[in-house]
C-alpha cells in the first residue's frame, strides 16, 4: 500500500483539473462502490451527461470489471498484457506502471448494473468506429429498450455502412417505435411491418401493448378508455373471488370475514364463558359458530358475514371491463391482429421445435438401445450391464480428453479408443460368464446384473463419484437456430447423425457381411450353423463384443451431451431395454420404431404438463407397459417368435 | 392329513423351532428385560425376519412359477406406505387433540382436519389432505389396505401381463419398469404421499409414547417371526399339494401345462397375487421398525437384491430363500459397518465398505455359474439328495427327466 | 431400498461388550460421532464433511482436546440409505454412546434420524442448506433456513437482476419443492402475478434440458426480464448449464441463481459458458480474510491441491467449535447442559463477520451471492450482515404464526397467535 502511494508520487499525480473523469468518479464514489442496481442510476447519468471525452473507455472498463479503487480511493483502469496487470489512468489513458491488484479494490458491477452501463453506453457505441462496439449496443438496446434511445438510434441509421447491422437498426427501429413513437401512425406501420416476425424480442414489444387493467362500474355502464373487452366474474380470466376482491377494494362491498376471522373475533368477545349467548364448549360445531358470530354481529359489535347471496348480488350490481392501458385503439388493434398472426406462426414453430426435440431424444434412445439390440434383439442375452458400458465408453473419452489436450483431435481418438474398450470388455464377459449361461436367460440376467453392480461400484473406486467434465469441441458447442423458437443444438445433432451411421452400419453389418451371415445363422440355428462349419462360439463372442463396442460410442455421444458419472449407465437401462422391446426383438427397425415412439411420447406428454417432467417420465413408462400388454411382440413383430422365447 | 404335510415339508418344524428358539432367545436377553441386546439389534433383527418373508413370497412365484417378478420391492414398499398412513395420521391427530385441547374455542372437525394436514404435509409445503388419505385415520381399513393394494396392482397388472403371454424376461422388464413407474410416481409431492421424503417417524407408535423403543422393537419382532412362522406354513401347503405341482410344471414347460387343459394364466395370476399380499404384509412389518418408507425404497436396483437373495439361498426351496435374506444381510452388513481393518494390497488399497460392492456384484456371478444351487445346495450335500447333472440345462423333459423327489427339496 | 441390517454386525463385532460401555458416562475419550454417506449417491457431497469433521477432529486435539480428554471421531456409514441413517445414529448413540453428532445432508435422511435423536436425546448438528418448517430440540441447523438464502436471493433477483418473470427450476424432491413454495407466496406478497412465475420439476440426474431451456426463453415473449431460481441438484446441473450454454442463453438475458451449485459442483463442469451466472450461499472459498485462506490452505494440505472448499463445510466449521465452546462453558459433555450452553454463543465465520446461535437452534449468516468465474470459483458481489435463521417462515400462512424458541418458551413449534405450545417433539 505505502509502495503504492510512493508510486505515485514519484509518478507525479495528473494534477485534479476541473472536469476530470477522476473528479467525476470521485463525486459518485460512494455509489459506485456500493454498486447496487437501484442506486447507481444517477452515477452513470452525471458521469454521461459531463460529456468529457474518457467516458467511454472508462464505462467499458466499469462494465467489464476492470475499474479499481487504490488505497487513497481514486479510480484506475487496469487492463491486462501479457499475464501483467498494468495501471491506467481514467483522464489521459496513459498507461502508468505495473498494478499492484493486491492493496486495491476491484469495483464489481453485476450483471444489473452491466445492463445499465450498457445502456448509457449505447450513445456512445452506436457511432463507434468498431463494428464490434456497434453491435454491443445493439445488444444492450434489445435487452433494455429505454424511449431516449430511439432518437439516436434513428440517427445512427443513416451512417451505418455494415449492411447486417444496417439491418439490425432497422428492425430494432421498429420495434422502439412501435413503443415510444409519438404518432399513431407511425407505430401502427411498425407493428406492421414486424407482424410476421416470431422473434421474441418482437412479442416482447407487442405484448406490452395490449396490457389491460380491470375496471368496475356499475351495472349497464361503459368504462371510460380503450376498453378491450368485458369480463364476466367466474370466467376465464376473471374468478368469482378476485372480481369481488376487487369490489371490496373499491369499497364497492363489504369485506366477507372468513373462518379464522370469525374464530378471533369469537375469541375477542367472549364473557363469562359465552360469546354471543352461545357457551365456549358448543363451539366446535360450525352452524353453533356460525349463530354466535351473527349474535354479536346483531350487535353492531363485529361486520356481518356475507352470504353467497350477497356475493352473486353484489356482483350482478356491477359490471367488469378489461381497458388497455394504451390509449390508442388503433395501436392496440394493429397488436392484436399481429399477435393473433405471430401467434399461429409461433404455434407451428413450436410443434416443428418439439417435433426436432423429440427426433433427439428418440435417437439418443436408440443409440444407447442399439448395442442392446445387438445383444438382446440378435442374440437373446440379457445384458444389464449394458449400461456400464456405456459409462465405459464416457469414461474412456474422459480419459483420452486428459491425454489429448485439443478436443477436436480427442473426441476423434475417443471413439475408437471407446469402441475398443468396450469390445474387449464385452467380449471378456461373454467368455468368462454369459458363454455358459446361454439358454438361462434369467440367470443370465442376474449375472450380469451382479457385473453391472461391480463395474459401476469400480467406476466410483477409480474415478470417484463426482461427475467428470467431458467437454465438446467448441464447433458442437453451439446451437443450430432458425428463428427464437426453433432451435436444436449442435451436439443433438451429431448425436442424431451418429445414430444414422450406426443403423447404416449394423444393417450393412448383418445383411453384407460374412460375421452378419454367420450371426444371423447362428441365431436363428446353432447346431446346423454348427454343421455348416462355422464356429458359433467364435460368432457369439464377436458379436456380443461388437454389441457392446457400439455402447462404448453411444456412452461418449452421452457424455458429451450430458454428464460422466458412475450412475450415468443406470439412467438409460431401462429405458434402453424397453426401447428395444416395444420395437420388437431382433429387428432393427423395431428399436428405431420403438426409440421414435419413447421419444415422441415423452415429449408429448411433457408439452401437455409443462411444469413436471417427471411426471412426463412416468406417464411415459405406464404407456409403454399399456402398449406391451396390447403387442407384446413390439411394433414391429417378427414372425413365429412368441414373446419370452 | 397334517402329517402327511409335515412329511412332504420337513422343513416347516425345522424352521418354526429355529424361528420360536431365536425369538426366545432375543426376548429375554433384549434390553425390554434388562438383557444385554441393544434395541438397533432387536430391530435389525425383525427386520431381516420380514425381508426373509418377502424373500419367501420372492421365492413362491420365482422358484415355484418360474415368474421372475422385479416388482415385488413394489409390493414391499406398498405395504409400508399403507401401515404409514395411518401411523402417520394417528399419531398426529393425537398430537393435534392434545395442542388444539388447550385453546379458547373448541375446535371445529374441519380445523382439526386442516391442523392435522398441516402437520403432516407442511413439509411439502401444503396443508390439505389429498384423496387417498381419506381412510388413513381407520386403521382397520389401512390394514385392509395392506394387502388389497399390493394384490389388486399385482392381480391388474398379472391379468394384463399374463394374458398376452408376456413371460420370462420380457415380464421381468416389464415387472421392472412398473416398479420404476410407481416410484417415480411417488417421487412427485403431487402424488401425496409427501414425495421423497416420503413417511417418517414410524417407529412411534400412535398412543404408545411413553412405550420405550426397546420394547416396541420387541413387539415388533415378535409380529415379524409369528407373519414369517405363518407365511412359511402357508407357502409350504401351496407348494406342497396338487397346486404346487402344477406351478412347478409352468415353471418347467408352461406349453405342457396349457396342452393338458390347465388354465396356465390363472395358476399364474393366483400365486403371484398371493406373492403380493405376502410381501405387502412383510413391508407393512418392516418399515415401522425402519421408521420411514420412501420412493427410494423401490429404485429398480433393490428389486433386483430380492432375487438375488433367493438365487443365493438357493430358488425353488422355502427354506433356501429364508436363509438366503438371511445370510446375505449379515454379510453384507458385516462388510459395510466400517469396522473391518483396509487390506494393503501394496498399490490396492481395498477399503470394504467401497470394494463390498464389488465382490457382492462378483459373488453373483460365482453363484448363478457354480452354484445354481445356492446355499440350499449345502443342504442336499448334507441329506446326500443328488441332481441329475444336467449341463446347465433348466429343468425339464429335454435332458433327464424331471424327479419327484428334487421337487420336494 | 433394502439393505443390509448393520447394526447386526456390529453387535457381532461389539457384541456383549456394549453393555459394561452403558456403565461409564461422559468420560474420556468424548465421542464424536460422524453420520455422513460414505458410498451412494450422496457419498459425493457427504464424504467431503466426513473429511471436515475429521480434519476439525484432529485440530481440537492438537490444541489440547476438550475438558483435558482427547477427542475421538466415530465414523460409520449410512450409504445414502435413509433408513440405514436411523439405524445408525441409533448406534452412535446406544453402543457407541457418542457426544454429538455431525451428520447428513439431505433432508429425508434428517427426517429419518429425528426420531431416533429425540427418543435417546442426542445432539445432531445438520450443516446444510435446508427447507426449514421444523425444529427440533435436539438439532442444530448451522446450514441457511429459507430466509437465509433464498429469499435474499430472490430480493436480488427482483433489485438487482431487475427480474420480473421468474422461472422456478428444481429437481423433484423435497428441498426445491417447499423453497419453490415459499418463494411463490414471496412473489406474489411482493407483487409478481400468478402467470409471471413457471414452475418446473424434473427428475434425479435429468439431461434432457432442451425443451426446458427453450420453455424459459420463451417465457421472455410478454417483454419481461426473466429469471431463472434453480433449485436443481447435484449432476443435473450439468446437463442444465450446457444446454443453456448451446442455446447461447447468456447471463445478461436470462440470469440464473442456483441455491445447490458450489464450488464442488463447478469441478465436474467446463465452467466457461456459465460466467456471470449467479450463486447464493453462506460461504465461498473466494471470500477475504486470514480464517478462511488458513482453513482453504488446511484443507489443501490435507486432502490434495485440487480440492476446493464449500458451503457446508463452514458450517461444520462453525457449528463444530461452538459445539467446542459449549462443552467447556458446561464443564461437560452431557446433552443438555450443553443444548443451554449453545444458546448465544458466537464464533468467527470465516466471510468475516460472527456467527451466533439463536434460541431456534439456527445461526445467525451473511448472505452471500457470487458471480461463477472462468476457475470454476465464485466472485462474490455482495455480502449482507448475518441474517438470523428462520425455522418457521412468515411466508406461507400455516408457519406465518409459528416460531420457535427452545431457551425461553421451550417449545420448538409455539403458536404466537393461540399462545400454545403445538408440540415439543417433531412430528417428522
Amino acid at each position: 500500500m505505502t509502495a503504492l502511494a510512493a508510486l505515485w508520487l514519484a509518478l507525479g499525480p495528473a494534477t485534479a483539473q476541473t472536469g476530470s473523469v477522476q473528479d467525476l468518479l470521485q463525486d459518485q464514489g460512494d455509489l459506485i462502490e456500493q454498486s447496487s442496481r437501484r442506486t447507481i442510476q444517477p452515477a452513470i447519468d452525471a458521469i454521461v451527461a459531463s460529456g468529457l471525452e474518457r467516458v467511454q473507455p472508462v464505462l467499458q472498463a466499469w462494465q467489464n470489471k476492470a475499474l479499481w479503487r487504490d488505497a487513497e480511493g481514486r479510480f484506475w483502469r487496469v487492463i491486462e498484457r501479457d499475464g501483467a496487470e498494468i495501471l491506467v489512468d481514467v483522464d489521459t489513458g496513459e498507461e502508468t506502471g505495473p498494478a499492484n491488484t493486491d492493496a486495491m479494490e476491484q469495483i464489481k458491477p453485476n450483471s444489473g448494473i452491466r445492463a445499465l452501463i450498457g445502456t448509457a453506453l449505447v450513445q456512445f457505441q452506436l457511432t463507434d468506429p468498431e463494428p464490434r462496439r456497434r453491435r454491443e449496443a445493439l445488444v444492450s438496446i434489445t435487452r433494455d429498450p429505454e424511449p431516449e434511445l430511439l432518437a439516436p438510434l434513428r440517427a445512427s441509421i443513416e451512417t451505418e455502412e455494415d449492411a447486417d447491422l444496417r439491418a439490425r437498426k432497422i428492425r430494432l427501429e421498429r420495434l422502439l417505435t412501435m413503443r415510444f413513437g409519438t404518432a399513431e401512425a407511425e407505430r401502427v406501420s411498425a407493428i406492421e411491418a414486424l407482424s410476421t416476425d416470431t422473434a421474441v424480442e418482437v412479442r416482447a414489444a407487442l405484448n406490452p401493448l395490449l396490457a389491460t387493467r380491470l375496471e368496475v362500474v356499475p351495472a349497464g355502464a361503459t368504462p371510460e378508455g380503450n376498453v378491450a373487452r368485458a369480463l364476466s366474474p367466474g370466467g376465464e380470466r376473471l374468478s368469482m373471488g378476485a372480481a369481488y376482491a376487487r369490489l371490496v377494494e373499491e369499497g364497492l362491498a363489504p369485506a366477507r370475514p372468513d373462518n379464522s376471522d370469525i374464530r378471533a373475533a369469537l375469541e375477542a368477545n367472549r364473557e363469562a364463558g359465552r360469546v354471543g349467548g352461545v357457551p365456549l364448549g358448543a363451539l366446535g360445531d360450525p352452524a353453533v359458530r356460525a349463530r354466535a358470530y351473527d349474535a354479536l354481529a346483531a350487535r353492531g359489535t363485529v361486520p356481518p358475514r356475507v352470504e353467497d347471496g350477497d356475493v352473486e348480488a353484489a356482483l350482478g350490481a356491477h359490471d367488469f371491463f378489461g381497458v388497455y392501458v394504451e390509449p390508442s385503439s388503433a395501436v392496440t388493434d394493429a397488436a392484436r391482429a399481429a399477435i393473433t398472426s405471430i401467434g399461429l406462426r409461433v404455434g407451428a414453430m413450436k410443434g416443428v421445435d418439439i417435433g426436432l426435440d423429440a427426433l433427439s431424444l428418440a435417437s439418443i434412445y436408440f443409440l444407447a438401445a442399439i448395442g442392446l439390440a445387438v445383444t438382446f434383439g440378435v442374440m437373446g442375452v440379457i445384458n444389464m450391464a449394458h449400461g456400464e458400458f456405456i459409462m465405459m465408453g464416457a469414461y474412456t473419452a474422459y480419459l483420452v480428453q486428459q491425454i489429448v489436450p485439443d478436443r477436436t483431435l480427442s473426441l476423434i481418438a475417443a471413439l475408437p479408443a471407446a469402441f475398443v474398450v468396450t469390445f474387449a470388455a464385452g467380449v471378456a464377459m461373454e467368455r468368462l460368464v454369459i458363454r455358459h449361461l446361454y439358454h438361462r436367460p434369467l440367470e443370465t440376467l442376474l449375472a450380469t446384473f451382479g457385473i453391472s453392480i461391480a463395474l459401476q461400484q469400480l467406476a466410483k473406486i477409480i474415478f470417484g463419484t463426482q461427475a467428470r467434465p467431458l467437454t465438446a469441441p467448441d464447433w458442437l458447442g453451439g446451437a443450430w437456430i432458425l428463428n427464437d423458437v426453433v432451435g436444436i443444438s449442435y451436439i443433438r445433432i451429431a448425436i442424431f447423425v451418429l445414430a444414422l451411421m450406426f443403423l447404416g452400419f449394423f444393417l450393412f453389418l448383418m445383411k453384407r457381411t460374412r460375421l452378419g451371415l454367420e450371426t444371423r445363422a447362428v441365431t436363428q440355428n446353432p447346431g446346423m450353423a454348427g454343421s455348416v462349419g462355422i464356429d458359433p462360439g467364435r460368432v457369439n463372442m464377436l458379436t456380443f463384443g461388437l454389441g457392446s463396442g457400439i455402447a462404448g460410442i453411444a456412452g461418449v455421444a452421452i457424455g458429451l451431451y450430458a454428464k460422466v458419472t458412475s450412475e450415468m449407465g443406470a439412467d438409460y437401462i431401462v429405458q434402453s431395454f424397453m426401447t428395444v422391446v416395444v420395437g420388437g426383438v431382433g429387428n432393427i427397425w423395431g428399436t428405431l420404431a420403438g426409440a421414435a415412439m419413447i421419444g415422441g411420447l415423452q415429449k408429448g406428454i411433457e408439452v401437455l404438463n409443462p411444469s413436471n417432467t417427471l411426471a412426463a417420465q412416468t406417464y411415459m413408462i405406464v404407456a409403454v407397459i399399456i402398449f406391451i400388454q396390447f403387442r407384446p411382440r413390439g411394433i414391429i413383430a417378427l414372425r413365429g417368435r412368441a414373446a419370452g422365447d | 392329513m397334517t402329517g402327511s404335510f409335515l412329511k412332504r415339508n420337513p422343513s416347516v418344524p425345522i424352521m418354526l423351532g429355529a424361528l420360536l428358539l431365536v425369538t426366545f432367545l432375543v426376548s429375554i436377553l433384549s434390553e425390554a428385560a434388562g438383557g444385554g441386546l441393544s434395541t438397533s439389534f432387536v430391530k435389525t433383527l425383525g427386520m431381516t425376519l420380514c425381508l426373509a418373508l418377502a424373500a419367501l413370497a420372492m421365492d413362491l412365484v420365482w422358484g415355484y412359477a418360474g415368474i421372475l417378478s422385479l416388482g415385488n420391492i413394489a409390493f414391499f414398499a406398498l405395504g409400508g406406505y399403507m401401515i404409514g398412513m395411518w401411523l402417520m395420521t394417528a399419531r398426529t391427530e393425537n398430537i393435534v387433540a392434545e395442542s388444539l385441547a388447550g385453546s379458547v374455542i373448541p375446535p371445529t372437525p374441519a380445523e382439526i382436519r386442516d391442523a392435522v394436514g398441516g402437520q403432516i404435509f407442511g413439509v411439502v409445503g401444503s396443508s390439505d389432505f389429498p384423496p387417498i388419505w381419506s381412510l388413513s385415520s381407520s386403521l382397520w381399513a389401512q390394514l385392509a389396505l395392506v394387502v388389497l393394494v399390493p394384490s389388486l396392482l399385482a392381480l391388474v397388472f398379472g391379468w394384463l401381463a399374463f394374458r398376452s403371454r408376456v413371460t420370462g424376461v420380457y415380464l421381468s422388464i416389464l415387472t421392472q419398469a412398473m416398479t420404476l413407474a410407481l416410484a417415480l410416481y411417488l417421487f412427485q409431492n403431487d402424488s401425496g404421499l409427501r414425495g421423497n421424503n416420503g413417511l417418517s417417524g414410524l417407529q412411534n407408535l400412535p398412543g404408545q409414547g411413553d412405550v420405550p423403543q426397546a420394547q416396541v422393537a420387541l413387539w415388533f419382532l415378535w409380529g415379524s417371526a409369528v407373519a414369517l412362522g405363518l407365511g412359511y406354513v402357508l407357502c409350504a401347503w401351496v407348494v406342497s399339494g396338487k397346486f404346487g405341482a402344477i406351478l412347478r410344471g409352468i415353471r418347467d414347460n408352461e406349453a405342457r401345462v396349457r396342452f393338458l387343459g390347465y388354465p396356465v394364466e390363472g395358476f399364474k395370476l393366483a400365486v403371484f397375487t398371493l406373492s403380493a399380499a405376502i410381501t405387502g404384509i412383510a413391508g407393512a412389518l418392516y418399515y415401522p421398525q425402519a421408521g420411514i418408507v420412501n420412493p427410494a425404497e423401490m429404485m429398480p436396483i433393490a428389486s433386483i437384491y430380492l432375487a438375488v437373495w433367493v438365487a443365493i439361498g438357493g430358488r425353488g426351496r422355502l427354506y433356501g430363500a429364508v436363509i438366503g435374506a438371511i445370510v446375505v444381510s449379515l454379510v453384507s452388513s458385516f462388510f459395510t459397518s466400517g469396522q473391518l481393518p483396509d487390506l494393503d494390497l501394496g498399490p490396492l488399497r481395498i477399503v470394504w465398505v467401497d470394494w463390498w460392492l464389488v465382490f457382492l456384484g462378483l459373488s453373483f456371478v460365482a453363484v448363478t455359474l457354480f452354484a445354481p444351487r445356492g446355499l440350499g445346495g449345502l443342504v442336499d450335500l448334507w441329506t446326500h439328495r443328488r441332481r441329475p447333472s444336467r449341463h446347465g440345462a433348466d429343468l425339464g423333459p429335454d435332458r433327464g427327466s424331471f424327479r419327484e423327489e428334487e421337487a420336494e427339496a | 431400498m433394502i439393505r443390509p441390517s448393520t447394526s447386526l454386525a456390529a453387535f457381532l463385532a461389539i457384541g456383549a461388550l456394549s453393555a459394561p460401555a452403558m456403565a461409564q458416562d461422559a468420560s474420556c475419550p468424548i465421542k464424536v460421532g460422524v453420520l455422513h454417506s460414505l458410498s451412494g449417491t450422496m457419498a459425493i457431497s457427504e464424504t467431503t464433511l466426513k473429511d471436515t469433521v475429521l480434519m476439525l477432529v484432529e485440530d481440537q486435539n492438537a490444541k489440547g482436546g476438550l475438558l483435558g480428554c482427547e477427542l475421538e471421531a466415530v465414523v460409520v456409514d449410512p450409504a445414502s440409505d435413509w433408513p440405514l441413517f436411523a439405524e445408525k445414529a441409533r448406534e452412535l448413540l446406544s453402543v457407541h454412546e457418542v457426544d454429538v453428532i455431525f451428520g447428513n445432508w439431505t433432508s429425508v435422511s434428517r427426517k429419518s434420524v429425528l426420531p431416533v435423536v429425540e427418543e435417546l436425546n442426542g445432539l445432531l448438528f445438520y450443516p446444510v442448506q435446508y427447507e426449514g418448517e421444523e425444529s427440533s430440540k435436539n438439532v442444530f441447523y448451522t446450514g441457511a433456513a429459507p430466509n437465509q438464502q433464498a429469499i435474499p436471493a430472490t430480493d436480488y433477483m427482483i433489485e438487482e437482476m431487475g427480474v420480473e418473470k421468474f422461472a422456478l427450476l428444481g429437481t423433484d424432491y423435497v428441498y426445491p419443492r417447499t423453497t419453490n413454495n415459499i418463494l411463490e407466496a414471496y412473489l406474489k406478497d411482493q407483487g409478481v402475478a400468478d402467470a409471471d412465475i413457471f414452475v418446473n420439476y424434473t427428475p434425479f440426474g435429468h439431461s434432457d434440458w432442451s425443451k426446458i431451456v427453450s420453455d424459459v426463453v420463451g417465457l421472455g415473449a410478454d417483454g419481461k426480464k426473466v429469471g431463472v431460481i434453480s433449485t436443481i441438484n447435484g449432476d443435473a446441473n450439468i446437463g442444465f448449464y450446457k444446454e443453456l450454454a448451446a442455446q447461447g442463453v447468456s447471463a445478461e438475458d436470462i440470469p440464473v441463481i442456483a441455491f445447490s451449485v458450489g464450488e464442488e459442483e463447478l469441478s465436474g463442469l467446463d465452467t466457461s459458458n456459465l460466467v456471470g451466472h449467479l450463486a447464493a450461499w453462506n460461504y465461498f472459498q473466494s471470500a477475504d480474510g486470514e480464517a478462511n485462506e488458513a482453513f482453504v490452505a488446511k484443507w489443501k494440505e490435507k486432502m490434495g491441491e485440487e480440492r476446493v472448499t464449500n458451503d457446508p463445510m463452514e458450517a461444520h466449521y462453525i457449528g463444530f467449535n461452538m459445539w467446542a465452546q459449549a462443552v467447556e462453558k458446561a464443564g461437560s459433555t452431557e446433552v443438555d447442559a450443553v443444548r443451554e450452553a449453545m444458546y448465544g454463543q458466537t464464533f468467527e465465520n470465516l466471510t468475516g463477520s460472527t456467527a451466533e446461535m439463536l434460541p431456534n437452534h439456527h445461526l445467525t449468516k451473511p448472505v452471500l451471492i457470487g458471480e461463477i468465474t472462468e476457475d470454476g470459483q465464485f466472485d462474490i458481489l455482495t455480502q449482507t450482515d448475518p441474517v438470523p435463521g428462520d425455522a418457521w417462515t412468515d411466508f406461507l400462512p400455516e408457519s406465518a404464526v409459528l416460531t420457535s424458541d427452545w431457551k425461553d418458551l421451550g417449545c420448538g413449534m409455539y403458536n404466537t397467535e393461540t399462545e400454545t405450545c403445538v408440540q415439543t417433539k417433531s412430528n417428522y
